[in-house]
């Protein structure tokens, strides 16, 4: 199956931070603009899988699409779900329908639009979610949104680790300094650790320039057989779904054996990535998958970060585009996006010089779901 | 009118919640209710219905003792305008209970944060009329340590 697929398209709508557009007609102009640049019509697409924000809110895109986006008979249609890693589902989803024969050309699409009139993305997030189940009870105990999941998961890793609040800073500093020759990023002004240090505090130690920067927003992908494109060399999965414990961590693994698996595949290394495409929704995940994966020894998160290696000019160039810290958060596609980008060399002022090989990581729910794509240039 | 001094009551879950209806009802009496597998006794999370340790089904929920202890800890400063009621940072905190559970919590009554590794005991807010567990903070793990 190796080598045998690849991404021949790439489109994306502009990256909105104000309310406007509904997530279909975002995803419908998404998916007009991969077509173009894959040089496709509608009637040569047999496949269409859909991703959407996973939560309450009910205009999210689903199988509909397919007549909302003018498609003709498909012989694949999904809507695939498994929150932060359905990108990478998506992908895994299609090159294998396609190098069964079940489809020719699969377009992938995720749209988004938590901005609304009257209230930001934070807002939408407070009010998601419901008061049912374990949500329910967390809701009524004043989680409201992700950030003070995720502010918990941060202070028991800097307590664990005796890391500071600078690794944070670092890994927020490193994103927008990519973010900076980014085009399409949403946060583009130089950041320096002072400006870092005056950001409101959301939840403690988590600023808001600890957290993503939610757009409206739609990106889309083609794949189809073999003919150039950039190549999908490799997979990986794991779901460690392991129980919330006394005793046990606020991490629990599954990223390292999801990219050993899909290193595997591709025959590769580590130390063959030319850069690193994770999904940070907040600095402190970038820290958790930066040793979960392998690229540090345990503990080891913090100093490699503020040694500069993941910023422009690192040893370790991650999350070229500002990442979804700087750049957009568009969930999964935001790290696909990016790594497309690179391997086709049109990064411009950001183009990590002699990128050939990337790593696309998808992480869902709370760190529960792990997905790695590794992509290689045509 | 809400009595709570955190939240405004359209957060408040329901009696009958469907998963964890038990809880809410156990609240209401003043215990803290959790499930347990019924064949070997594993804490299961809350809505985990089939034992990952030795595969029975349907959790069995019983008091539990209510003490834990502090797994981590954030002070909530985002304030969401018709959610929250109160006017200053709260803390919420992810509690490892002495009988195997995790529960994200807030506290009783306003009050500093908690450090990780503190003693909490187990009481309950009052939310639009439903009983919510939520923490006191006992004593720090400083002083624990002191007291060996």
């Amino acid at each position: 199956m190796n080598g045998d697929v690849g991404i021949i398209g790439l489109g994306r709508t502009a990256m909105s931070v104000r309310p406007g557009g509904a997530a279909s007609d975002l995803a419908v102009a998404a998916v007009a603009d991969a077509l173009a640049d894959a040089g496709l019509s509608r009637n040569e697409i047999d496949g269409l899988l859909v991703g959407s924000s996973q939560g309450v809110r009910p205009d999210r895109v689903g199988v509909a699409l397919a007549q909302q986006a003018g498609f003709g008979d498909l012989r694949l249609l999904e809507h695939v779900e498994i929150k932060g890693a359905t990108t990478i589902a998506m992908i895994e989803r299609a090159r294998l329908a396609i190098s069964t024969g079940a489809a020719r050309a699969v377009v992938c699409v995720f749209a988004d639009a938590p901005l609304r009139a009257g209230g930001g993305a934070g807002s939408t997030y407070a009010h998601s979610g419901g008061n049912s189940g374990t949500r329910g009870l967390e809701r009524a105990s004043g989680v409201l949104g992700s950030v003070p999941t995720y502010a918990l998961l941060a202070a028991r890793w800097l307590a664990t680790t005796g890391g500071s609040a600078d690794d944070l800073c670092h890994v927020a500093l490193a994103a927008r300094a990519w973010a900076v020759h980014n085009p399409e990023a949403v946060q583009r002004k130089p950041l320096d650790a002072d400006a870092y240090y005056a950001s409101p505090m959301v939840s403690t130690p988590l600023r808001r320039l600890d957290c993503a920067r939610p757009v409206n927003g739609a990106a889309a992908v083609v794949l189809a057989a073999g003919a150039g494109g950039v190549r999908i060399r490799g997979i990986g999965r794991d779901h460690p779904v392991r129980r919330r414990r006394a005793g046990a961590e606020s991490w629990f693994g599954g990223g390292r054996r999801a990219l050993d698996d899909a290193l595997t595949e591709a025959g590769i290394s580590r130390g063959d990535l030319d850069v690193l495409e994770l999904y940070d929704p907040f600095t402190i995940v970038t820290l958790c998958l930066l040793e979960e994966y392998g690229f540090c020894e345990p503990g080891k998160a913090g100093p490699l970060v503020s040694s500069g290696a993941l910023a422009p000019g690192g040893v370790l160039p991650t999350n070229t585009g500002g990442g979804q810290l700087s750049g957009f958060y568009l969930q999964g596609m935001t790290p696909l996006v990016e790594a497309l980008v690179q391997l086709r060399g049109q990064g411009g002022e950001r183009q990590v010089r002699g990128a050939r090989t990337a790593l696309v990581g998808g992480i869902g729910g709370r760190l529960d779901h792990h997905a790695c794509l590794i992509l290689e240039a045509a | 009118m809400s009595t709570d001094w955190l939240l405004e009551d359209d957060l408040a879950p329901s009696l009958d919640d469907e998963t964890l209806g038990e809880l809410y009802r156990g609240a209401e009496r003043g215990q803290l209710v959790l499930p347990f597998c019924p064949g070997c006794g594993l804490a299961l999370e809350l809505e985990q219905k089939v034992c990952d340790g030795c595969g029975t089904c349907g959790p069995a929920w019983r008091p539990v003792e209510p003490r834990g202890h502090v797994h981590s800890v954030t002070v909530v400063h985002r304030l969401e305008p018709g959610l929250v009621r109160t006017t200053d940072p709260y803390p919420v905190a992810d509690i490892e209970l002495v009988d195997g559970h995790r529960l994200v919590l807030a506290a009783v009554t306003p009050a500093p944060a908690p450090a990780i590794g503190d003693a909490v005991s187990i009481g309950f807010r009052r939310l639009g009329g439903v009983a919510v567990p939520a923490f006191h903070h006992e004593v720090s793990a400083a002083e624990l340590e002191e007291s060996r």
